[in-house]
């Protein structure tokens, strides 16, 4: 499979063109890459799920987004038929358009489900969390912790239901949340005190090199100087029309100077990597595709705004529009599933032997 | 080498003292058993080898305590860690990532190691835990068995010269339990690393020790020896040991073994006799003419595609007490939760006091019905363990009685008022108990409920179960504990691979089974003696 980022960077590739353009025709198109990459996946990763659990979801958008936009918005020129006026909220017609527009929001949605479903197989978060820097090592670790703990809780919130319906107990309110409830936090606090104990024992967290407490004082004040900075660098980009350039340069300096913070924070910390992810040619390739369609797609919203912009309410067309150029453009979208690695290369996390 | 040199330890805003005055010297490669009672101070013995205590508990330590020549109350847990590893009771709480070869990684990583080194270490330990097969996998989805053996192999990564488990084993069964302790021996004689085990199945690991360690909660000096020494000296011991005091066996046999021996001597008349048909030898304690309780039919279930029970039948009259055996996995608890109407048969029927589970509610097979669960902790929720019997009393809408016959009978009554959640193992375990029975149940169902007991409490059980059998109930139990079937049930159920394969008296199915039997049992093969008592009568 490939590297966790060029994943990321698929994922932003397609998530962009579902969010910026309402278009069903595009849209399609992505949803149609993206189901297609999941089937082929599907096949190396045993978290696939099946195919028909994901239509009955997408049947189920439709069915709960298409009649709402329908009986909720009643512009338009193709009337379907006309419900009484005096009924509220629902009377007066029901369009064609109203219908078409519900639709293609309800392909959007499933669409960017899709697109997350597949990222989710295809990467293991655990993987991805190994690619916060070195010094947010503590918080990324924090939430894998977190991810594990979930499944177990679902076990035992199942194990003490159980436990309780047998004795009797039956949820008729608020207050008998307790008997279920009590059980659930203590044993979850007995984990993490059991936990805990354990990383103590297997030498955690004393991974942070300290610094001379003079440099510790500066290294805070730049960090909070360098977030004040992009705070205000974001603001008067947004309200100010003046002052531009300075305003960007602001930004930019705030920037570095984070990086150099975290690069300084990430050198304090004495901890070493197992495994490293290693970046195999595929990876360079699904890259560049996916950086390269999206720089398309923000040059084609900065430069022909129309193209992608899609309303079926009057005065526009109900129907939308297509460029074939970007509709080719998107299909570059199904890379991964052409790209895909046999079997044997599919552990990404393969351990390189180095010198050091 | 580990010294201990007069040390006493008592918890924060405790007074009295869980260790007091404890001097010993454990010897380099030594194979050391620590035995107690719950709250004798097993742990906190342990926890004071690698600086848990006092940098994590807090507390007050006096005098000495030097592993490998450091001190770890000076050193702390994380540079301890260098030279003893630390295994927990419970696998599960103890891991931080996901799959095997990362979990072996992160102390490896926390010290900073160059990747080229981790990675021989981990093939190493791989390999010395034979777990190379598992590396890939997600430690959630391991046997209990394997994933206390991933624990181990996490800990030997640093290359710990001592290497400290807290009662490794209770949580798990006999064939994982094995599985470990397998390790451990290999482990001490391979590579002469220190074992330091805390463990209350001694009948498995009393003859491998070199040295035990006993701690009292009474207050008592602790006996730190041979293991024949100590097992003199102490009460709780395995039924083997305890028979060989009882008969003034010396050298005190501790394996079934050197134990023949003495058999011989004892010349058991008809010994060589061949076993009778058990139902002569045992008066059942129903008849065919008691009414049946609980009848299942040709009962199938399975859960997302895995066939947990397979074609099962069974007939359990009143006032039977039945022992429900089996490897894990094999559908001990899926039978029992069907018993109790918490599962519904897939096809087939089961019919519990004359209804049919699938068409009764839940409220009134538990009328009758009282199931414990395996794990006290999922039940016990209220402040002290008077509330916990009213809860239950109210959930059945049943009035208020007087609590104190009960408490008695499983020794609580002193505890009445305190939080349950405060209590030993085997408390919480009683607790959980009285919080069913209270509702005065026809049929007591438990699933496991000797897991995480030490001798005394199971002692406790084990008189509190013959009483319910005295007083007529019928009770159901799922055990691997060969030692309580032996004193308690009338009638042992093997299932394997979701089908009965056994189901006979007790006396029949012990004698006839390797594997199923009592450790008197095993001693004698004859079907009249399965306990202490049967052979001293």
């Amino acid at each position: 499979m490939f590297h966790p980022i060029a994943w990321l960077l698929w994922l932003g590739a397609a998530v962009l063109p579902v969010m910026l353009s309402q278009n069903p025709l595009y849209v399609g198109i992505v949803c149609l890459a993206a189901g297609i990459v999941y089937m082929v996946i599907g096949r190396y990763s045993p978290l696939a799920q099946s195919w028909s659990g994901f239509l009955k979801l997408g049947l189920t958008i439709i069915a709960l987004t298409v009649p709402f936009n329908a009986l909720s918005v009643h512009a338009g020129r193709l009337v379907i038929f006309t419900l009484p006026r005096t009924w509220p909220l629902v009377g007066g017609p029901i369009t064609g358009e109203a219908v078409i527009f519900g639709a293609s929001k309800a392909l959007s949605l499933f669409t960017l489900l899709l697109l997350f479903a597949v990222f989710n197989c295809a990467v293991d978060q655990a993987r991805l969390l190994r690619w916060t820097p070195a010094f947010l090592f503590e918080a990324g670790l924090v939430t894998s912790i977190a991810l594990t703990f979930v499944p177990q809780m679902l076990r035992s919130m199942q194990e003490i239901y159980e436990a309780q319906a047998i004795r009797g107990h039956r949820f008729r309110g608020i207050r008998d949340l307790l008997p279920l409830f009590v059980p659930l936090l203590t044993s979850g606090l007995e984990r993490a005190m059991q936990l805990a104990e354990s990383m103590e024992t297997r030498g955690f967290g004393g991974s942070l090199q300290s610094l001379s407490p003079r440099r510790e004082v500066l290294v805070r004040i730049a960090a909070a100087v360098a977030l004040l900075g992009l705070v205000g660098g974001f603001f008067t980009v947004t309200y100010f029309r003046e002052g531009q350039t300075l305003s960007w340069t602001l930004l930019v300096l705030s920037v570095t100077a984070l990086t150099l913070v975290f690069r300084i924070q990430s050198q304090r910390v004495r901890r070493t990597r197992y495994r490293h992810g290693v970046w195999h040619r595929q990876d360079t390739v699904l890259a560049a595709i996916s950086v390269g369609l999206a720089v398309i797609i923000l040059l084609i919203r900065s430069w022909a705004r129309v193209t992608l912009s899609y309303y079926p309410y009057p005065p526009f067309s109900p129907w939308p529009p297509f460029n074939p150029v970007l509709g080719v453009a998107l299909t570059v979208l199904v890379a991964p599933a052409m790209l895909a690695f046999p079997q044997s290369q599919m552990t990404n996390d393969q351990i390189q032997v180095s010198n050091d | 080498m580990i010294e201990f040199e007069n040390v006493s330890y008592s918890y924060a805003g405790s007074e009295i003292p869980v260790l007091r005055n404890l001097s010993l010297t454990i010897p380099e490669g030594d194979f050391v058993l620590v035995i107690g009672a719950s709250g004798a101070g097993k742990s906190t013995f342990l926890r004071c080898l690698n600086g848990l205590i006092p940098h994590f508990y807090g507390g007050t330590l006096g005098g000495q305590v030097r592993v490998m020549g450091c001190n770890p109350a000076h050193e702390g847990p994380r540079k301890m860690a260098r030279h003893v590893g630390f295994v927990f009771q419970n696998p599960e709480d103890q891991f931080v990532v996901e799959t095997v070869e990362d979990e072996l990684a992160f102390a490896l990583e926390n010290y900073a190691l160059p990747q080229a080194t981790m990675r021989k270490r981990i093939e190493e330990v791989l390999d010395q835990l034979s777990i190379a097969h598992l590396r890939h996998r997600a430690v959630s989805t391991l046997s209990g068995g394997e994933q206390q053996r991933v624990a181990i192999a996490a800990v030997l990564t640093l290359q710990p010269q001592v290497l400290v488990l807290d009662e490794p084993t209770s949580q798990l069964d006999p064939q994982a339990a094995e599985e470990v302790l397998d390790a451990l021996l290999k482990l001490n004689r391979d590579l002469g690393l220190t074992i330091v085990l805390s463990e209350h199945r001694l009948e498995r690991v009393v003859q491998y020790a070199d040295h035990v360690l006993y701690l009292s909660a009474d207050g008592e000096s602790p006996v730190f020896g041979e293991p024949t020494e100590v097992m003199i000296r102490v009460p709780l011991t395995p039924p083997l040991v305890t028979l060989g005091k009882a008969l003034g066996w010396a050298p005190l046999p501790l394996t079934i073994k050197d134990a023949r021996r003495f058999v011989r001597q004892l010349q058991v008349p008809d010994y060589k006799l061949p076993v009778e048909p058990a139902t002569s030898l045992q008066q059942p304690a129903t008849s065919d003419q008691q009414p049946v309780t609980i009848e299942a039919e040709d009962v199938w279930f399975s859960y997302n595609g895995h066939e947990a029970l397979r074609g099962v039948n069974l007939v359990i009259r009143a006032g039977e007490f039945v022992a429900v055996m089996g490897r894990n996995g094999s559908g001990k608890t899926t039978l029992l939760k069907h018993l109790v109407g918490l599962l519904k048969p897939q096809q087939g029927r089961v019919v519990v006091a004359n209804h049919d589970t699938r068409h009764v509610s839940l409220d009134e097979i538990i009328a009758r019905v009282g199931y414990v669960p395996q794990n006290p902790n999922a039940l016990l929720f209220a402040d002290t363990v008077r509330e916990e019997l009213d809860f239950t009393r109210r959930n059945h809408r049943l009035p208020p009685v007087d609590y104190a016959p009960l408490l008695r009978t499983l020794s609580l009554e002193a505890l009445a008022d305190r939080y349950p959640r405060d209590l030993s193992v085997g408390e919480r375990q009683r607790v959980a108990l009285a919080s069913i029975l209270v509702a005065d149940p026809e049929v007591i169902l438990l699933d496991e409920p000797t897991r995480g007991l030490d001798y005394r409490q199971k002692e406790a059980l084990t008189a509190f179960l013959r009483a319910q059998k005295r007083e007529a109930r019928t009770v159901v139990m799922t055990t691997h504990d060969v030692e309580l079937v032996a004193n308690c049930a009338d009638r042992v159920i093997i299932l394997s691979d979701g089908q009965v394969v056994v189901d006979g008296p007790v006396r029949q199915v012990m004698t006839d089974s390797q594997v199923f039997a009592s450790q008197v049992n095993k001693l004698f093969r004859d079907a009249r003696f399965l306990t202490v008592e049967d052979v001293l009568g």
